[in-house]
């Protein structure tokens, strides 16, 4: 009995140990510290690898690209303005755009910013082929034309090319980091964990699983920014992200339940910030393997989900159910696309159709990167239930995920979508195109070399018109052919403290924040 | 307690559970009624499961998410609207399961390991108990949690990787009373008259070793259970939608603050559970292995 006490006690200290710990109010965090509370860690810190929201997170307050995203009265727009670029022209034909750079923007080894550094980058992305490429498809090539001109050559013309240098492929990296590289790898091992940019904030240190710290960049050509130091928090739990951002131990966090706004809305020093973004969750269906590569099967899926109880319930109306793949909010998004709605019989012969009316065994694999995502799975599980679908559940961390997902290893995975520029090109070609199977944006592998010319010609067609109408084409097609489920377009909630101020909210920015020009109070 | 026995003696009545066995014992002692009770209520609540829920424990209903305990929902209901009551009920269930199988695998296993070994000594003992070793000097869950990541997340799995770390403590066990029972004169009998080793295990080793067996496999339910709720809370355990206790709790632990009662009711009955099973097994030790009697480990 000595041990079953001595246990017991143990625990007990244990337990009021842990109280104390979760009670203790620290004083709120200094007014040139802003911490942010988040999921997971990022995945990778190289912009010429990710098209991650939360590695772009950190990759964009370090490094400049040429253009960005354009503020006006405290909102995020699709329009561009210079950056790192001073001015530009486009030719008449749209196939050549030339950039005049600002002078005088270096490194923190005081290596200029000038047209080396450009191509450098952009000859480093285009050649390490990840997602980031796949926004470039229409660039041929970049030439130095002097130090401070640097143009870029296209194969056809892109409208929305100048949108495409504001996404983080267009990131500038010092052009020193080419001598970290081990064998041919382009310095990829050494800026996956590390960031060279001439942007205002630099990489402090990255504890993984605990915290990733930027300070302000001393050197920075722009003006100096007000939060001296960015400590991102990797807190895995939403309830532990609420609890730190009421006791003020952090100033913003994402991805809280919505079951807990209504609560946390009642502490006055935390305002929620409530925003229409473009941002879509979805399922991949693996259009590679059976019996997923049977378009009655995708279908019936997508017959007997229940979108009504989703989004009413789950996501407490904080949502809306997508029609078809581009979001509404967007150009080329069709509202009188065809939706599926939940239809059990339906969905049933569809699958005895298909030669599994006795049903089948799929697996769902999901991360906690979204805090809804178990919820979710578990509705879908239901769901798929009662069209005789067993469905196992398998919950791992977000890089297992997109390792299996890469890999072609999944039958049914949860995943999320924000566009990086305003153009129906971030949800119809990324998605479809099969050139982009796997982690670039077509992760249900689907292949449909009709879809893939389409969206090849619209990517290239200089005419709106025509583009949208091959837009909507291609929209009806995938929507027909169901290679994912497409579920819903979430409205964006950033709760943050009351004296956090300068947040800009953009939907082409989602997840990430506008750290150099936000203060605190 | 003397006394006692003359009394019922004087009586001259037949008396049930006869004066001075082990059930009666076990009757006169407290704890063992207190632990007994717990663990017969459990085992009722398993068994009777589909008739004791309000609710089918895997029935969505979303207009009735999160609330909190009443009439219609006594344990309240979780994020899909399930009746935590029924999850909570059938989760004894699983529990049991788990718990019974462990023991059934453990157990057998490790006594018969455990016998063999200190029956035939030499080599064999050597090479098992070694090889016993080597699996106790892992701390239990953390093996366990490594054999269960390795087959891959399921209950089954999980089952077998709890029972996994848990046969050295039935082995070493049974190696030390076979080591006593090989000295005893039957034995020597039986193996003058030619009987195999083998049938001399079986027969006579492992059954004059079953008492104390019987106590540590009690105790061992509580931890099992323990271990097998860790699993799943981890997510290397029950799968969902499967009401395991730990399970639950997992999920829960998101809505602990504004709907507290969503992992406290499975945590309630995670703890009722162990500490029934640890009070049964502490007082079955008291009473069937005589050199404790009386005394505390």
């Amino acid at each position: 009995m000595k041990t079953l006490k001595r246990r017991f006690v143990g625990a007990v200290l244990l337990a009021l140990g842990a109280v104390f710990a979760a009670g203790a109010a620290w004083a709120a965090t200094p007014k040139d510290v802003l911490v942010v509370g988040v999921s997971s860690d990022p995945s990778t810190l190289d912009p010429a690898v990710t098209i991650d929201n939360f590695d772009m997170r950190e990759i964009f307050p370090v490094y400049d690209r040429l253009v960005q995203y354009k503020v006006v009265n405290g909102l995020g727009t699709t329009a561009v303005e210079p950056m790192a670029a001073e001015s530009w022209f486009a030719s008449q034909d749209g196939l050549t755009w030339t950039f005049k750079l600002k002078p005088g923007i270096t490194f923190s080894d005081q290596t200029p910013l000038d047209a080396d550094a450009v191509k450098y980058s952009i000859d480093r992305m285009m050649a390490i082929k990840m997602g980031p490429a796949g926004n470039f498809d229409s660039l041929d090539s970049v030439t130095v034309i002097d130090p401070l001109t640097v143009r870029f050559n296209l194969k056809h013309p892109f409208a929305p090319f100048l949108q495409v240098l504001a996404t983080n492929g267009g990131s500038i990296v010092n052009p020193k980091t080419a001598k970290k590289a081990k064998g041919d790898d382009l310095a990829q091992g050494w800026l996956a964990q590390n960031m060279d940019g001439s942007g205002p904030y630099r990489l402090k240190e990255w504890l993984l699983g605990e915290r990733l710290v930027l300070e302000a960049r001393p050197g920075y050509w722009g003006p100096a920014p007000a939060l001296k130091q960015i400590i991102i928090r990797i807190m895995r739990e939403p309830s532990d992200r609420r609890l730190a951002l009421e006791k003020g131990d952090i100033d913003i966090t994402e991805s809280i339940l919505v079951d807990q706004l209504p609560q946390l809305e009642k502490n006055p020093a935390v305002r929620i910030g409530r925003y229409d973004g473009q941002f879509v969750e979805y399922v991949y269906l693996n259009n590679t393997r059976a019996p997923l590569n049977d378009k009655r099967v995708r279908q019936a899926l997508s017959y007997a989900v229940d979108y009504r109880g989703l989004i009413d319930h789950v996501l407490q109306g904080y949502g809306a159910q997508m029609r078809g793949p581009v979001p509404s909010g967007m150009w080329g998004h069709n509202p009188k696309a065809f939706q599926y709605k939940r239809d059990v019989a339906k969905a049933k012969e569809l699958l005895k159709e298909a030669g599994y009316g006795n049903g089948l065994t799929l697996t769902l694999i999901y991360s906690e990167r979204r805090a809804t995502w178990e919820q979710i799975a578990t509705l879908l599980q239901s769901n798929f239930a009662e069209i005789g679908v067993d469905l196992k559940l398998e919950m791992m961390a977000n890089p297992a995920l997109r390792d299996r997902v890469a890999n072609k290893n999944y039958e049914l995975c949860l995943g999320a979508w924000s566009p990086d520029f305003g153009d129906p090109y971030m949800f119809a070609n990324l998605w479809f195109d099969s050139q982009y199977g796997g982690m670039p944006g077509n992760r249900s592998y689907y292949s449909n070399p009709e879809v893939d010319q389409k969206l090849r010609r619209a990517a290239e067609a200089g005419d709106a018109d025509e583009r949208l109408k091959l837009y909507t084409e291609v929209q009806d097609t995938v929507i027909e052919e169901a290679p994912y489920i497409y579920l819903y377009q979430l409205k964006a909630i950033v709760p943050m403290r009351k004296e956090v101020e300068g947040f800009v909210f953009n939907p082409l920015l989602e997840s990430m924040y506008n750290f150099a020009t936000m203060r605190k109070r | 307690m003397p006394w006692s026995i003359r009394k019922s003696g004087i009586d001259g009545r037949k008396a049930w559970p006869v004066p001075g066995s082990a059930l009666w014992l076990l009757l006169r002692n407290p704890s063992a009624v207190a632990g007994g009770g717990i663990v017969l209520f459990m085992a009722l609540m398993a068994v009777l499961a589909p008739w004791l829920a309000p609710y089918d424990p895997n029935a969505l209903n979303l207009a009735a998410r999160l609330q909190a305990p009443s009439l219609a929902h006594w344990f309240g209901t979780d994020e899909m609207g399930r009746d935590l009551l029924s999850r909570v009920v059938f989760g004894a269930r699983v529990s049991l399961v788990i718990g019974l199988v462990v023991i059934i695998l453990a157990g057998g296993l490790g006594t018969l390991a455990g016998a063999s070994a200190g029956y035939l000594g030499g080599r064999f003992d050597n090479v098992v108990m070694r090889v016993m070793d080597v699996i106790l000097s892992f701390p239990s869950l953390v093996l366990a949690m490594a054999l269960a990541a390795a087959l891959g997340p399921s209950l089954k799995n999980a089952i077998l990787a709890v029972a996994f770390t848990q046969v050295p403590k039935f082995a070493r066990l049974a190696r030390g009373e076979a080591l006593n029972i090989r000295e005893r004169l039957f034995i020597k009998a039986a193996r003058v008259s030619g009987f195999s080793a083998p049938w001399i295990i079986t027969r006579h080793v492992i059954p004059n070793c079953l008492a104390t067996i019987m106590v540590l496999a009690t105790l061992t339910v509580g931890e099992t259970i323990l271990v097998a709720a860790s699993l799943s809370f981890i997510g290397l355990g029950a799968q969902p939608p499967t009401p395991e206790w730990g399970a639950i709790i997992s999920v829960g632990r998101k809505f602990l603050l504004d709907q507290w009662w969503y992992p406290t009711f499975p945590g309630l009955f995670i703890v009722l559970t162990v500490v029934g099973y640890n009070i049964l097994g502490d007082a079955l030790r008291d009473v069937f292995d005589p050199r404790l009697r009386g005394g505390r480990l």
